[in-house]
Formats: C-alpha cells, structure tokens, sequence
C-alpha cells in the first residue's frame, strides 16, 4: 500500500529527518510514536505533500504505484484527500469556522469531481457513519456547536469521505478527555484502511496499532510488532520510554530519560540518543544501523 | 504520613459559583452557567492533595477560588482559619505568601521577556520580600545552574521551564503549593523528572500540595487523598488507594476504564 524507502526532509542544511523507511500494507495499522521534535510529523507531512515552505522531503515514498515525494503539487493534489487523508490534532483550527460542518465534508468530495447533491447526501451518511447523533443535524451546525470530540469526529468524515487507501492520524485525541479519547480511538480502528498513527503516548498507540516505529532524532530507531517492542524493546531510548510510562506507587522514584531532547539540528553525531543514554561508549559516536527484519533496532549496545 | 494527622488549612465550604453569559439575544437575558455546585473540602496540613476531573468538570474554578483568584458566588473558604472569600487584594497578602501556583504550560505562565533572575525574584519583589541569595538557591533546589539566570526562557526546554516555574513559586516560602496540570505539556520522558522533583520538594519543606490533573493514574502516584469532579460537583473524594481499587461512583469507574495504560495490555 505505502512505501517509504530513504525518506529524507531538511530544512536548508539542517537534516529533521534521516533515512527513514517502512512499509505499511492494506489493513496493517502502523503507529509512529517518538516525543515532540523528534520528526514524526514532518514524516507525515511530507508523505501528504504539506512540508512548510524551506523545508523539503527527498528519497523514495509511494502509495500503490504513485510516488509522493519529489513530484509536482499538481500530482499530489489528485490524491490528497482522495487516496489518502489525514486527521490533525487540533478540529477547532482544521475545520473552517465560516463554514457548515456537512457542507465541509461536501466540500472534499465536489473537489475530486462529485456532482454537488450527491456530496451532499453522502456527507450525512458520513457523519452517521463516525456516530455523530441526528446526522441531518449536525450537518447544518457551525464547528464552534459542537464539542472537541464531535468535532474531531467531523475531521474524521472529512478524511474518510473519498474511501482513502490510507488514513494519516497525527495525534487525533490528545486535545480531548479519556473517555471521549477511548471512544473515538475504537473509532479510528473499526473504519481506518491502512492507518499511520502518530502519538506520543505509548499507552494509546498499543491500544490501536499492531506495528510500531519508534523515532528519535529524526530517525527510526526501532520497528517492529507492538508486542515484542513494549514487552522486549532493544533500543536503550525504546526502553527508556515505556520505563517512564510507567507510574510506580507512590512514595517511590518514578523512572525518567536524563536531559532533554535537544532542538532540531543540535542532536549529537552518530547515535543521536548517546547524550542522554546511560549505556553510551565511545562506540556510539558511529551512527549504529537499523538491522532485523520484523524487530529492528539501531544500537550498539541493546537491551536484551 | 503527616496527612490527616494534620489541622485543617484549607477549609471550603459549600462553594457555588455561576458565571453569566452575556445576552445572545435582545429580548431574552443571557443564561447563567453553574460551574460549581455546593462544593466542600478539607486539605490537612502536609495533605498531598489531588483533584481529578475533565474539562468542565469544574476543577479549574475550584482551584481559582482557592488560590483567590475569583469570587464564589456563595460559600466560604478559610485558610489557615481565616475567611478568604470576599476579601479585597489588599488584604489577602497572607494567602500570596503561603499559596503559590505552578501553572499547566510553562510556556505561557513566564513572560518570555523577562530573565530568568527576574522571573524568579518576582514573587518577593512584588510581596516586598528581601532577594538577596534567594535566586541562586532555588534554582539549584530545582536542579538548574546558577547561569541559567542570565538567560531567556525561550532558550530552556520544557521540562526545565517547568523548573523555573516551580523555582518561582517556591521564591516567598509558601505552605502551600498548587500545581495546575504541571506534566500535562510535558514529554513522557521528562515527566518523572518533574513529578520526582515535585515529591522531593514537598518532602524537604514540608509543604502542602494541591495537585490538579485529569489523569488518575499520575494522582495516585503523587497524593493520598483524591477528590474526583465531575459537572461541577465532587462526586467522590477519599484516600486515592481505595478511590482506585474500588471506585464508588459511576463516573470515576468509567474515568478509570477510560485512562489507555501499558500495564495488563499484554
């Protein structure tokens, strides 16, 4: 379904991303899980062709036989919201506050070429279809009507309505309460096709996806299926993460990654974790590579 | 445990707060929002102290009462047994040097104009205190270099921003200290730095902690007791252990079930 081989995104001579690869086929449901700064999301913007200006993608991303990056805006813009489509975290500056919810759910769909009432039509069967309550309603109300999570079910309509190969999430329920969170995610993995999902929250991620890609530094530093690396990470960062998820009793020290994750372009040469990781010899000044075929890992000195 | 050992040194009582909407349209008044309703709780001294609920729970209001930033309605605060609710600016300087906040993002609570010197020293400056070495010797309580002073907080991390704003609570010596969502902005992997340092500080100095979050799971890490909110009310409140295992009430059942954890998943 989705190819990435190589998947490079700099901004003038600074590298935000580095060598990134994976795959993600029909149906597999894939989460890209790191902390803030560390690329997952310009990885998902560059695969939908929306990298900010400066900043561009290079290397080798395809979606079925259609390559994403290093081709004209023109060619993305056909399967943009067609073929594949995103969820962002924040509804509230993603929807159009001008506009009817069902006439923007319309919207996505007249642009790739259907006829205005059948849009129409199908934009409140969508809305039934993500659970929204008296569709026919909510079709006719402003964003600013509905709550956070309604909303962000609307975001939801919008990115399922051309039957998209494959649906971006980045962060789709960090703005919102747990129990509206625990809904929508169930959600997400009943009608999501091949799914990329971006979060911060291992939590979550385990709850919906059954691969996962660990990144730090703008790169890959660990794949593979979500059982084997949350019960057996390798990456000493992958080891360290899931250790601070974990709240211990109270009374008791919690676990935590020493520093901080250093701005972009500031990450130490070769293994871009060594200054904040307790294992860390002169070795890691050599970038260490991703090997394994199902559980891969780049470190020279791995958890066992 | 020093918790319900404690005297009483906030006391709330039947807290009730309505905000007025403006009018909508020119015939019918605006409508009134209740946002606390009949609210009573009691911190002990050296209480860690947790309010658990999601937005619009109301929890963000009962902590504006308490740390008197807003007026209830009706109902009455006491702290350290005297009455706060309704008292002028100028007479709350008592509750200003015993009650400091640490607000949710570290980003917006510092003004990104001021050092950080500057920004630590603010509360004595403002309370008329002495700075003296003050500075240089929260900073390193927080676990901050002396240099970091000098600087912007545009140029810390989040995590250490935090630090400053904890630095900056502590400045007056206060008794009490409220933390609104403190790790909510946080990375996963700084989290426990900052819960660490919260746990440590409230254990040197011995200070009251009132600890506001939506998330149960970092509460029970942090406190004893929970009060649990829910539609501007607390629908449950109690030592959080118990709270955990056994949830009374409907709404905290389905927060709990609600919250994604690792633990049990595989």
């Amino acid at each position: 379904m989705l190819k990435v081989d190589g998947l490079t995104v700099r901004a003038d001579s600074v590298e935000l991303v580095h060598d990134v690869s994976f795959a993600i086929g029909p149906g597999e449901r894939v989460g890209l899980i790191g902390e803030s700064g560390s690329g997952k999301s310009l990885t998902a913007l560059s695969l939908m062709g929306l990298l900010p200006e400066g900043v561009a993608a290079s290397g080798m991303a395809r979606l079925g036989d259609r390559d994403l990056v290093g081709v004209p805006e023109s060619r993305i813009k056909e399967l943009r919201g067609r073929k594949m489509s995103m969820v962002f975290q924040e509804p509230m500056t993603a929807l159009n506050p001008l506009m009817r919810v069902g006439a923007q759910v319309a919207e996505v769909m007249t642009l790739h070429g259907k006829p205005r009432h059948e849009a129409r039509a199908r934009a409140v069967e969508l809305l039934e279809r993500v659970r929204l309550p008296e569709p026919a309603q909510i079709a006719r109300a402003y964003p600013h009507q509905l709550s956070g999570g309604q909303r962000q079910r609307v975001m939801l309509a919008i990115a399922l309505a051309n039957e998209p190969g494959l649906l971006i999430c980045d962060e789709p329920t960090t703005a919102l309460d747990v129990t509206v969170q625990k809904q929508m995610l169930e959600l997400i993995a009943e009608v999501a096709p091949a799914l990329l999902f971006i979060t911060h929250d291992l939590a979550v991620v385990a709850s919906v996806c059954e691969r996962v890609l660990v990144m730090y530094g703008g790169r890959v530093v660990e794949s593979g299926p979500i059982r084997e690396v949350f019960t057996r990470p390798r990456h000493r960062y992958t080891e360290g993460l899931l250790a601070a998820s974990k709240l211990t009793p109270r009374g008791t020290r919690l676990p935590a990654i020493s520093g901080s994750v250093p701005p972009a372009g500031r990450f130490p040469g070769g293994c871009v974790f060594r200054n904040r990781c307790p294992q860390a010899t002169p070795a890691c000044e050599t970038a260490p590579e991703l090997t394994g075929d199902a559980h891969a890992f780049a470190c020279w000195h791995p958890a066992d | 445990m020093p918790s319900h050992a404690g005297t009483p040194l906030i006391e709330a009582r039947g807290l009730t707060r309505v905000y007025h909407r403006p009018r909508t349209s020119l015939t019918k008044p605006g409508h009134d929002v209740l946002a606390l309703r009949e609210v009573s709780l009691t911190v002990h001294r050296g209480e860690r102290y947790g309010i658990v609920g999601e937005s619009g729970s109301g929890k963000s209001t009962l902590l504006r009462l308490l740390c008197g930033l807003d007026r209830a309605t009706s109902g009455s605060i006491l702290f350290d047994g005297r009455e706060i609710t309704g008292l002028p600016e100028r007479r709350l300087r008592f509750l200003r040097e015993n009650l400091q906040i640490v607000f949710q993002d570290p980003m917006s609570s510092l003004d990104p104009r001021m050092r950080v010197r500057d920004l630590v020293a603010e509360p004595l400056v403002a309370l008329g205190l002495p700075v003296g070495g003050r500075v240089a010797e929260l900073l390193e309580a927080v676990g901050l270099s002396a240099e970091a002073a000098e600087r912007y907080p545009h140029q810390f991390s989040g995590g250490q921003r935090q630090r400053i704003a904890i630095a900056r609570a502590l400045a007056p010596r206060p008794q009490v200290l409220v933390a609104d969502e403190p790790v909510s902005a946080l990375d996963v992997s700084v989290r426990g730095q900052i819960l660490n340092l919260l746990a440590d500080l409230v254990d040197e100095l011995g200070l009251t902690l009132v600890f506001v979050s939506h998330d149960l799971s970092v509460v029970r890490h942090v406190c004893e007791t929970v009060a649990v909110m829910s539609a501007g009310e607390i629908v449950e409140n109690g030592p959080v252990d118990d709270v955990w295992a056994a949830p009374a009430h409907p709404y905290t059942r389905a927060l709990l079930e609600a919250v994604p954890t690792l633990e049990g998943l595989f």
